[in-house]
């Protein structure tokens, strides 16, 4: 049987998704960037704090409602190193995706990993820093990455 | 549970390969069905019941059961369908062994499969990040150049594996070379197991080590194919297993559970608080089994391991969650000969999953794999030499949350 292929070109138009999942945690976390402030919620009964801030405790299985601001400084967890975009095509630059817990947090945070000179140098634990855009909007990109204070 | 459980047969279609576009999907189940009947003296209209699944959207065909029912002989009789995402083919056997243990049924088939070829099971998983990645939308992440794609999704599914696979590194004291020598040791297993789909006889770690990079630190040669395959299981209870005269070449299901840890990986909507290489669920499921399964010291009462890996630095990680090993001695043991066929603790003879992945069947695979080990009915190469009392089989879905442990043995549990 001969191989047949054929292709379809179509398009996905994206804003065609207009609902909207209600994120409690994710909108006190963009008003808190908006400040250049990383807010998050803490759980009364076991002190497990979240960022972003959920509001109920996952441990405990109950309502939290007290809303902390937590330091911009942490501890590099673990991250993955892009070499290539999506295309495929070697970067110079490798594009590094890391999980952050800042000082006092319980949770890992997202973001992009830079101050760094050799990737292969990187280790869990290296001390990071929350970096801003210079005009914040309120949104998630007010967050620019986070970078590395130590070598 | 009230009564003892065997798994009489397993039965593949034939060996997994990348596409089959000669055959549709109940042609691709049927073959299984067939060859886990012929090995015993049943017949078709002994079955009473069935179980059955495959992850739909993994595959991009739709309710595929629909059509396979009459050509799995399922047509006016008690069918019940499964998709739970990885762990599909696990929550299929186990709700089989449910149908037989709970005394409803005494002769219950279970039957997993997927037909990768028939879709793209990529674009099936961007439906598990969508909800959230759509919802991201509404809070304006950065979408310039790659940062949106690989930073809301983590790089897509090698990527959010990638994280687990760094800190599980970082905990084991372990480099890349040990996911290279891993990943190479389970191509070469599979290559003694004639079912298995990618068979690279000899592989060594610098033939996997010359493969690129997908999202440090996995490459290509740490993440399993995509497959096609259809796995069939026969569960019978003890009363029938009896009757029908077959207590010799059977496996009894000594125990069995699954439990759920908080979504892993790139939960930015509600704050990640658990480590994907931390594994909760997996010791406390796994331990509860032990007991179930009467089993005080896994690590002398259990001789073989199958775990499902998706990407090879989970086969370094769940010997260690499941007890079998110390926390981060995994590299140690493989650099030792230890997971060897002939070592002292065989991981995954069969050449896992990362030779072999048809999703809806992979879990139960491992499953099976354990069965034919018990029995000793391993084929080609594949089978442990030595004295086998019990093997575990593990699965494992989700977000790497939802785990399910199950340990077959040689003898059944005393009532």
């Amino acid at each position: 049987m001969a191989q047949e292929t054929r292709i379809i070109e179509n398009t996905w138009d994206l804003t065609a998704y207009q609902w909207k999942i209600e994120s409690d945690a994710l909108d006190l976390f963009v008003k808190g960037l908006k400040d250049k402030k990383i807010l998050g919620r803490k759980c009364p009964q076991c002190g497990t704090v979240y960022v972003p801030g959920p509001t109920y405790c996952r441990k405990c299985f109950r309502d939290i409602d007290q809303v902390v601001e937590v330091s911009q400084e942490g501890a590099l967890d673990a991250f993955t190193v892009n070499l290539a975009d999506v295309k495929g095509t070697i970067v110079e630059h490798p594009y590094i995706t890391c999980t952050v817990k800042l000082d006092g947090t319980h949770s890992f945070l997202m973001g992009v990993l830079e101050g760094w000179t050799d990737w292969r140098s990187i280790k869990e634990g290296m001390r990071v820093k929350a970096v801003w855009k210079d005009v914040t909007q309120g949104a998630l990109a007010d967050l620019s990455h986070f970078q590395l204070t130590e070598k | 549970m009230k009564r003892n459980v065997a798994i009489i047969s397993v039965g593949y279609n034939g060996r997994f390969v990348s596409k089959r576009p000669d055959i549709n999907i109940p042609e691709l189940i049927q073959p299984a069905v067939d060859t886990a009947i012929g090995k015993t003296k049943l017949k078709h209209d002994q079955i009473e019941a069935y179980v059955v699944g495959n992850m739909h959207t993994f595959e991009g065909i739709n309710q595929p059961h629909l059509w396979a029912s009459d050509h799995f002989g399922g047509s006016k009789k008690p069918v019940m369908r499964v998709a739970t995402g990885g762990s599909t083919g696990a929550s299929v056997y186990q709700a089989a062994y449910y149908h037989v243990a709970s005394g409803m049924y005494d002769v219950v088939m279970a039957i997993g499969w997927e037909k990768h070829d028939e879709g793209d099971a990529q674009v099936g998983l961007m439906g598990i990040l969508l909800p959230e990645a759509f919802s991201l939308f509404n809070f304006g992440p950065d979408m310039s150049e790659d940062r949106g794609v690989a930073g809301l999704g983590g790089g897509g599914s090698t990527g959010g594996a990638a994280f687990q696979a760094m800190s599980y590194l970082t905990k084991a004291h372990a480099g890349i070379e040990h996911i290279d020598r891993v990943a190479a040791m389970m191509r070469s297993n599979a290559a003694k197991n004639p079912y298995a789909h990618l068979q690279q006889p000899g592989c060594t770690e610098a033939d996997i080590a010359k493969t690129p990079i997908i999202s440090y630190p996995l490459r290509y040669g740490h993440t399993c194919p995509t497959s096609c395959g259809a796995i069939a299981m026969i569960l019978v209870s003890e009363e029938k297993a009896k009757k029908f005269g077959i207590t010799d070449r059977v496996a009894w299901v000594k125990g069995l559970g699954s439990g759920a840890s908080d979504a892993t990986t790139g939960n930015i909507i509600e704050g990640q608080i658990t480590d994907p290489a931390e594994q909760y669920m997996c010791k406390v499921v796994a331990k509860k089994v032990y007991s179930m399964a009467g089993i005080k010291d896994p690590r002398k009462d259990i001789q073989v391991a199958e775990v499902y890996s998706g990407f090879s630095h989970q086969d370094l990680m769940w010997p260690e969650r499941l007890g079998l090993v110390d926390e981060g001695k995994s590299p140690e043991m493989l650099d030792k000969g230890a997971f060897a066929i002939d070592g002292e603790l065989p991981l995954n003879p069969s050449g896992g999953v990362t030779s072999t992945n048809a999703i809806g069947a992979s879990a139960m695979v491992r499953v099976g794999e354990a069965a034919l080990q018990v029995m000793g009915l391993a084929e080609g190469g594949h089978q442990v030499q030595r004295k086998i009392e019990n093997v575990v089989a593990h699965g494992w879905g989700g977000l790497f949350q939802f785990v399910t442990v199950t340990v077959l043995g040689r003898t059944p549990v005393k009532k």
